[in-house]
């Protein structure tokens, strides 16, 4: 017990990792940022008119959905400089992020926006509204909605994920706790750093699931507004339902 | 007579299916064409190509003497002169009534917001909606809703109207409001082209009787007196099991 619990070490490695917290956040609020801006940017061209870039962007999806990012976060920091480009720690961490999530979040922003129902597309459209017109002030507010609770999953995820920086040296919660553990011939700063993690993936996690379960409750289980007949109303919205369902990324991210 | 819309052997396929097997059709001002059909006879879909909701494989669509497939077409602005009403409503659902109808005179035409908001709320009252300008959409009735979707496409003043099975979701009591709203429109000079089962309403407001099948128009005259004495032996079947 004394091995992964000694009060003395726990103490100490508390303030010690607590004071990395800046690092990881900046790490990750800039990731997040650029992951998702990038992503939105990635399904949006996924889903234009033009062939060869919707070809470009599918396959750079595919590609680092498939690469683990510890490669990547390797290759950034240790590969990168020999062509020439040397990046700092930070700079990795964030780059590396923004490339991997990027291709994550692009799925659930084109998931998203498919799930919205073609007729709202083609209502805009029988407007006058121009393509990019009809995404802005129509489809996209209603997809925002839809993927707040898989980006929910997935900043948890990202929020793991940031201990993978600890190869390339970013002074985050595993890295000093690994430092730690070897200078005390302890593993309390590696409990420590466990708990860290939990106190922030924890609520998020539980937000999700309110979230997912309310959605659940209020789209096809709600009363239907009277006048709509059940195959158009109620089939459409189990229909987009289990579309998102279907359409989002399986699994894990790391 | 102007022609406001002008069908020339419009051929549409999906995949390997032929829905469009070579339509013409001249609309003139004023003129409400009702067609009728079986289902998967090509009359949504005709009606989807008069905008250009839907690409052609041949032939021409010409609204107002332009070309909607020209080189030098914008058909954006040309969809703004054709207004369009849905079987599903399709009303923005996270847009009450009023917002629903003002976005397109806001965004489209870029008319001043107030200008926008005194347009819609004239639109929703012509629709009878006043009451109901911030409910939204899943606050109302499917004949309301679709009744918005009618003031929303009249807000762009639009020279024509086209209309797709709108009440076909409906429950059978709110049809008559929506039916209601149309034939008002009708009598104050609008150029419409129905999509329908509604064989009453083609009979009272129809100038002009349209059976399709098979992707092609196969009948067309006076709906009242093709409704009665039908020449075409489809049609004869056709109207035989609706009426």
């Amino acid at each position: 017990m004394n091995a992964f619990f000694n009060g003395e070490i726990f103490k100490d490695s508390l303030w010690l990792l607590v004071k990395t917290l800046p690092t990881v956040f900046e790490v990750l609020v800039l990731g997040l940022i650029c992951a998702w801006a990038w992503g939105l940017a990635l399904s949006l061209i996924r889903l234009s008119r033009f062939r060869a870039l919707r070809y470009l962007a599918g396959a750079y999806i595919d590609l680092f959905r498939g690469l683990p990012l510890l490669l990547l976060f390797i290759f950034i920091y240790y590969g990168l400089p020999h062509a020439g480009l040397k990046l700092n720690a930070l700079s990795s961490g964030v780059l590396g992020i923004a490339l991997c999530y990027g291709a994550y979040s692009a799925e659930i922003f084109r998931a998203g926006i498919q799930a919205i129902a073609k007729g709202q597309t083609e209502a805009a459209r029988s407007l006058g509204m121009t393509h990019g017109q009809a995404m802005r002030y129509v489809i996209l507010p209603q997809a925002v909605k839809l993927v707040v609770p898989p980006l929910t999953n997935e900043l948890i995820a990202m929020i793991k994920d940031t201990s993978l920086m600890s190869v390339i040296a970013v002074p985050e919660l595993l890295f000093r706790a690994k430092e730690k553990m070897g200078v005390v011939a302890n593993s309390t700063p590696l409990t420590v750093a466990a708990l860290i993690y939990i106190v922030f993936t924890i609520p998020l996690i539980r937000v999700a699931a309110r979230m997912e379960s309310k959605r659940r409750k209020r789209r096809p289980g709600g009363k239907p507004p009277a006048g709509i007949t059940p195959e158009a109303g109620i089939a459409d919205a189990q229909l987009y339902d289990a579309d998102i369902a279907a359409q989002l990324p399986k699994g894990g991210y790391g | 007579m102007t022609s406001m819309i002008e069908l020339i052997d419009v051929h549409k396929s999906f995949d390997s299916l032929e829905v469009l097997k070579g339509v013409n059709l001249t609309v003139v001002k004023k003129e409400v064409v009702v067609v009728i059909g079986p289902s998967g006879s090509g009359k949504s879909t005709m009606l989807r190509c008069i905008n250009g909701l839907e690409p052609i494989l041949k032939g021409k669509v010409i609204i107002e003497g332009e070309d909607l497939h020209g080189p030098h077409t914008d058909p954006n602005r040309i969809r703004q002169r054709i207004g369009m009403v849905f079987q599903s409503f399709n009303l923005f659902p996270h847009k009450d009534a009023l917002h629903n109808v003002m976005m397109a005179p806001l965004k489209v035409q870029k008319k001043p917001k107030a200008e926008a908001e005194q347009i819609a709320r004239e639109q929703l009252c012509q629709v009878g909606l006043a009451e109901k300008m911030h409910a939204y959409p899943d606050e109302l009735s499917g004949g309301q809703q679709q009744r918005v979707a009618i003031a929303r496409a009249l807000a762009m003043k639009p020279d024509m109207m086209l209309f797709d099975e709108v009440t076909s979701a409906l429950d059978p009591e709110l049809v008559a409001e929506v039916l209601g709203v149309m034939q008002g429109l009708a009598e104050s000079g609008m150029t419409m082209v129905v999509v329908t089962h509604e064989m009453g309403f083609a009979r009272e407001v129809g100038t002009r009787l349209i059976f399709m099948d098979g992707g092609v128009i196969v009948e067309e005259g006076d709906p009242r007196e093709m409704i009665p004495n039908p020449k075409e032996p489809r049609t004869q079947k056709f109207l035989s099991m609706v009426l």
